[in-house]
């Protein structure tokens, strides 16, 4: 073998080697994103209907990929087996009561069957288990209702036509209103009047605001009354005194009631003296004869002051006071003279006023016996 | 359709002819591809083997073919993502274009520039070198001593354009998914393992192994277009360009007619 041929053999060698290695790590790299080598098991779903799902597509458990669909295959009962082949790694998380559905990738992407569900105390899937399944609203139902809502919004835009050319040949009242240049006018006026009507209670509204700051103002009667607890606990008492009193005065009134309706009777001294006519003449008449019997002792006292016996007795007497008015009098003037010297003291001129009344001290008269 | 010469000489013989010379022409060109077909599974078997040829040739075909191919396949690469990037942009979904790509390369891409490069440049290759030994009667020589021309020429050739489109194929496709991923990363900034994982997740082992198959198949078309066209060129100067012309279209049209069949066959396979 010559050496160009040699070297021709070498390069075709490498070359088909690097070829088979670009297929080979293809292979892998495929196999290990679809976890084509992973250990897997075996667990299938009945499906009423698995609309756009194929052998390939993704099982999908919480949003991370678990495993693969195997095969769909009609069954009895027009339901249809989908096996999925589930990693073992992922097994021990998904619990025999999870559900399966048909989902979708993404909103135009491939479909995918989630596993979802399952409570934590249910034991783990085992190979060949068959996982409860949840339909998912096809195309075709979502379709229908939409169909549904067409027609009911036909029906609604039908109305509303109906409704709109009742408005405009001014059928019913909001026809009216909305046509007849009267209605319109009246309609102006009194939306004028709710004008003119909320100004002024804008202004009332502004009044009352001035008014309740006022009352606000702090010192003033309502805001003490308001807020300064001892003048409503003084005004409590007074309150309280004041019913005291009202009770009092109550029970005198009805003191001088009673004593009022005695005077009215004759069967006491007073009512007698105020009531009894016969009483009042009978007194007329004692107090007549008293006055005539005080002239007579009147007159013989006179004649008693002139009997010898007792004429020294009213002498002495008189002579007697003359010496009292003499004493008084001394008094007087020495008081006068001592408040004299006081104010000269003090630096006060001795005022040229005579003292009055107010300016002396007025000095009980001593008694003398 | 070109017929053997000992068909040629049956059909230019009034007596021989079973309907008309040109009908019998065609049903005998027919006879003589699968007859030349059936000689290459013989052959292939049979000893002896020519071993250093077919690594010649393979050599010829394959590692020097490799440039142009690598070349046209990093082209692909970018002009695909870029021409594919508007229509997905248009749904705002150009996150799906390695997928899409990927798609595209792997699935049909590869595979068919791989082919139609190697039909263009091998089978060319092919029909003006076996039709210029066969006009200057080397071929005859060959007979002569004791050789079979045959299994030198076409057998080696053929496995030889049977192995090499494969491999040039895989090497298509890592360059065109490279170009893609330049494209793609100066455009979105995907990264590389974001890239490569998303093409990964759109292709399957079905793609990959039928794209392989599939690149056999062309590159036995592409030999055996080529060894025909060139074993059976009729004489003279001109039967050698007709021979390289005609096996460059014939074999460029088998290839799209068998890309429509498998594409069938995957399909229902898929």
């Amino acid at each position: 073998m010559s050496a160009e041929e040699n070297r021709r053999s070498v390069v075709v060698g490498i070359f088909v080697l690097l070829a088979i290695l670009i297929l080979v790590a293809g292979i892998f790299v495929l196999g290990g994103q679809q976890k084509r080598f992973a250990e897997t098991i075996e667990v299938s779903a009945l499906f009423e209907d698995v609309t756009g799902l194929k052998k390939g597509n993704h099982v999908i458990y919480s949003g991370v990929r678990v495993g693969v669909v195997n095969s769909i295959k009609l069954v009895e009962n027009s339901k249809i087996a989908v096996t999925m082949s589930i990693e073992e790694s992922a097994r021990r998380f998904i619990h025999n009561d999870a559900f399966a559905k048909v989902g979708s990738e993404s909103l135009i992407g491939n479909k995918t069957v989630v596993v979802y569900g399952g409570t934590e105390t249910a034991p783990a899937i085992e190979d060949g288990a068959i996982l409860r399944t949840e339909e998912q609203l096809s195309t075709e139902e979502m379709m229908q209702t939409l169909q549904e809502n067409n027609k009911n919004l036909q029906a609604i835009t039908n109305d509303v036509k109906q409704l709109s050319s009742s408005l405009v040949k001014g059928e019913g009242l909001a026809g009216a209103l909305l046509t007849d240049e009267r209605l319109a006018n009246n309609f102006r006026t009194i939306v004028a009047n709710l004008e003119r009507t909320s100004a002024s209670s804008v202004r009332a509204s502004q009044a009352l605001t001035r008014f309740t700051n006022k009352l606000n103002t702090e010192g003033g009667l309502a805001d003490e009354l308001l807020t300064d607890t001892v003048v409503y606990n003084r005004l409590k008492r007074t309150a309280a005194e004041l019913e005291q009193t009202m009770a009092t005065a109550s029970a005198l009134t009805a003191k001088i009631n009673n004593t009022a309706s005695k005077l009215n009777t004759t069967d006491n001294a007073l009512g007698v003296l105020l009531n009894d006519e016969q009483f009042a003449t009978d007194l007329q008449l004692t107090m007549q004869n008293l006055e005539a019997g005080t002239d007579k002792l009147d007159a013989n006292m006179e004649s008693l002051q002139h009997s010898i016996l007792l004429n020294g007795f009213f002498r002495r007497k008189a002579r007697r006071e003359a010496r009292q008015k003499e004493r008084e009098k001394e008094k007087q003037e020495r008081l006068l003279k001592l408040e004299e010297k006081k104010n000269l003291k003090k630096g006060i001129q001795p005022s040229t006023v005579p003292p009055t009344a107010d300016t002396v001290t007025v000095i009980k008269p001593i008694k003398i016996d | 359709m070109e017929v053997s010469p000992e068909n040629e000489k049956r059909v230019r013989t009034r007596r021989s002819r079973v309907i008309s010379r040109k009908i019998d022409r065609f049903f005998l060109a027919l006879y003589d591809i699968f007859s030349f077909n059936v000689r290459f599974f013989k052959e292939v078997f049979l000893p002896p083997y020519e071993g250093k040829e077919i690594i010649r040739q393979c050599y010829e075909i394959g590692v020097r073919s490799l440039p142009l191919i690598s070349l046209t396949g990093f082209i692909i690469g970018i002009v695909f993502m870029n021409q594919s990037r508007p229509s997905l942009a248009e749904f705002g979904a150009t996150s799906w274009l390695p997928s899409l790509v990927s798609l595209a390369i792997v699935r049909a891409l590869a595979p068919l520039v791989t082919a139609l490069i190697g039909a263009g440049r091998i089978g060319s290759m092919i029909g003006a070198e076996l039709g210029s030994m066969k006009v200057t009667e080397q071929i005859d020589a060959m007979e002569v001593s004791a050789t079979n021309p045959f299994k030198f020429l076409v057998v080696s050739r053929v496995l030889a354009t049977t192995f090499m489109i494969p491999a040039l194929m895989m090497y298509t496709m890592l360059v065109a998914l490279l170009g893609a991923y330049l494209n793609v990363s100066a455009n979105e900034g995907t990264s590389f393992v974001t890239y490569f994982t998303q093409v990964f997740d759109a292709i399957t082992f079905l793609d990959i192994f039928s794209s392989v198959i599939k690149s056999t198949l062309f590159g036995y078309t592409i030999g055996m277009v080529g060894c025909y066209k060139g074993y059976n060129s009729s004489k003279g100067t001109e039967g050698v360009g007709k021979a390289a012309n005609s096996s460059v279209v014939t074999a460029m049209f088998l290839v799209f007619i068998e890309e429509l069949l498998s594409l069938q066959v995957i399909t229902a396979l898929r």
